[in-house]
């Protein structure tokens, strides 16, 4: 089965507001996007527990004008604090990269 | 067809514009020439300290290659979020690279600058009257907030960049401003429609980040009647429909739309269109008028001082039970510094880089069993004097701790350099990150009215 590295050509996370963290993943094909929207492997429970977090917390959009996915959730510690470890959020994205893509 | 030509000169002035594709930009003779210099995304502390995040010398070539193309041009140039994070004091720093720069180029011009300090006493009567929501995940504001916030701002929208290019000047200096104003203001003062020049202004901002493949060159926006076009300004960088669609992912909750002061830039029914290899045209961009008008606060508090220790560990032997010896180290560190100082005077962390420094609690390769780790000694604590206590006898006992099964008795961290404590300074937190709302948008951002004359400001108000 490919894993999401190899389907993607942008897979990264960013700050969305210091709040919000956003992770974006563009598709090779028209394909593949509708291959991982079709098997769910990124919908809101599936994110819930890789991010252990509520599902109420997690929006999933699917923006087929860039063969996009958009996952956006609330930072567990706000940009910059004590706690955070990434001011920008761009390097919380490595759990999706190794995600298996089920065969249509 | 009538048609505007905008240029963005980079993604954050004060960082390096990139000099060819800028000039190629100037060939073009655009009508104005925009550039963002801020964002929230660098964190709190520029905001919080009034300092900014790119370097002066930078910050003065950069002024430098914007402020004397827009007289070359005699086309006004518009700053946005000066100095990082668009306080006052951000501003006034801005002010004085200008004042270098016109001095060096014996350059004369108007100028308007625009402040976005939002007064706190003004915070709290909106506050009291049930006018101000969290924007986003996090709590609703307090009088207390209010009252311990070191510094807040108001990101402004197009409103007061209208005002301000009413009177025709030659530069615009604003405080702390929603980036897409920054572009769209002019175009909307020539009577562009407001949803395509919100929407190309969206897309300029980061400059070539919208290109395929992305980058930080000069961007021209060309707004028509009924559309707009995207052209990088470096001939190796493409703007293709994927790659301009997809920037309306960036950085923003909602691809669809994008929520702005006064209202939001419903992208849903936009078209992408190839013009050639390099050009992309974009229609259906709406502009949305919000029922209410409101303002995005944001504000920082202090958490108290900074001071930190860098170190690298190699030993297997220490490596493979990590928490372990932090755990002992730590206990150590306590009681030492716990006949000067409280444990509530401070807070002590290892990052450990190298296992889970990055991602903490969601790394998904949790066992990982690494070469060498790094490991940052990090202290905030009431005072500086706390700080720099607590953590010099934390990185002292890292380095000679007695861990279980110890070979390496002389010393447990690679240090890469002294001095080992370093000060950072004040520390600070967002609390703020707001909607206010405000029937007036321009009530809370003053403009002011200069005159620049080679090295010399003068305030006209």
């Amino acid at each position: 089965m490919p894993r999401l590295r190899e389907i993607t050509k942008v897979l990264r996370s960013k700050n969305a507001g210091p709040f919000t963290i956003t992770f974006d993943l563009l598709f090779r094909t028209k394909e593949d996007l509708e291959r991982v929207v079709e098997a769910n492997i990124l919908g809101a429970e599936r994110v819930a527990g890789y991010l252990k977090c509520p599902q109420s917390d997690i929006e999933v959009y699917v923006y087929p004008p860039a063969n996009a996915i958009k996952i956006t959730v609330p930072r567990r510690h706000s940009s910059g604090s004590f706690d955070d470890s990434d001011v920008f959020g761009c390097q919380q994205h490595a759990w999706m990269l190794d995600i298996e893509v089920p065969q249509r | 067809m009538r048609e505007i030509k905008c240029l963005s000169a980079t993604g954050q002035l004060g960082h390096g514009i990139i000099a060819d594709a800028f000039h190629r930009g100037v060939a073009r003779m655009p009508d104005v020439i925009g550039a963002d210099m801020g964002s929230t995304d660098i964190g709190p502390y520029y905001l919080g300290a009034g300092q900014t995040e790119s370097s002066r010398d930078m910050i003065d070539r950069d002024l430098e290659l914007v402020l004397v193309a827009g007289r070359k041009l005699g086309v006004p140039v518009i700053i946005g979020s000066a100095g990082s994070s668009g306080a006052r004091p951000h501003l006034e720093k801005t002010l004085e690279a200008v004042s270098r720069v016109a001095k060096e180029r014996s350059l004369s011009f108007s100028m308007i600058t625009i402040d976005a300090d939002i007064d706190k006493e003004y915070v709290k009567r909106r506050l009291r009257e049930g006018r101000v929501e969290p924007c986003g995940p996090l709590p609703g504001l307090t009088l207390e907030k209010v009252d311990r916030a070191t510094r807040i701002v108001g990101q402004m929208g197009t409103e007061p960049f209208l005002a301000a290019l009413e009177e025709k000047p030659d530069v615009i200096i604003a405080g702390r401003s929603c980036d897409a104003s920054v572009f769209a203001a002019k175009p909307v003062a020539d009577g562009f429609d407001h949803g395509l020049a919100m929407h190309a202004a969206k897309i300029i901002e980061c400059a070539s980040f919208a290109a395929d493949p992305g980058g930080r060159d000069a961007m021209l926006a060309t707004i028509r009647d009924d559309h707009f076009e995207l052209e990088s300004m470096n001939p190796n960088r493409r703007c293709t429909p994927v790659s301009v669609a997809a920037h309306s992912l960036y950085e923003q909750p909602n691809p669809f739309e994008v929520v702005e002061p006064g209202g939001k830039l419903e992208l849903s029914q936009c078209s992408y269109d190839a013009i050639d290899e390099r050009r992309v045209k974009v229609t259906g961009s709406k502009w949305v008028r919000a029922p209410k008008y409101t303002i995005k606060l944001e504000g920082v508090e202090s958490i108290g001082f900074r001071c930190f220790s860098l170190g690298a560990i190699r030993c297997p032997i220490a490596t493979t039970q990590m928490d372990d010896v932090l755990a002992g180290v730590e206990e150590i560190t306590r009681t030492i510094v716990g006949d000067k100082y409280a444990h509530s005077d401070y807070r002590l962390k290892y990052r450990v880089y190298g296992r889970n420094g990055v991602m903490q609690d969601w790394e998904v390769n949790q066992g990982h069993q690494p070469n060498e780790v790094f490991v940052i000694t990090d202290v905030v604590g009431k005072t500086q004097q706390i700080a720099n206590g607590v953590c010099s006898v934390a990185r002292y006992y890292l380095l000679h701790y007695f861990y279980k099964d110890i070979l390496a008795t002389a010393g447990n961290v690679a240090v890469p350099f002294v001095p080992c404590d370093i000060e950072a300074g004040e520390a600070f937190e967002f609390s703020i990150y707001h909607l206010i709302e405000e029937p007036d948008p321009l009530v809370l951002f003053p403009l002011r009215r200069h005159h620049v004359d080679n090295g010399a400001i003068r305030c006209l108000d």
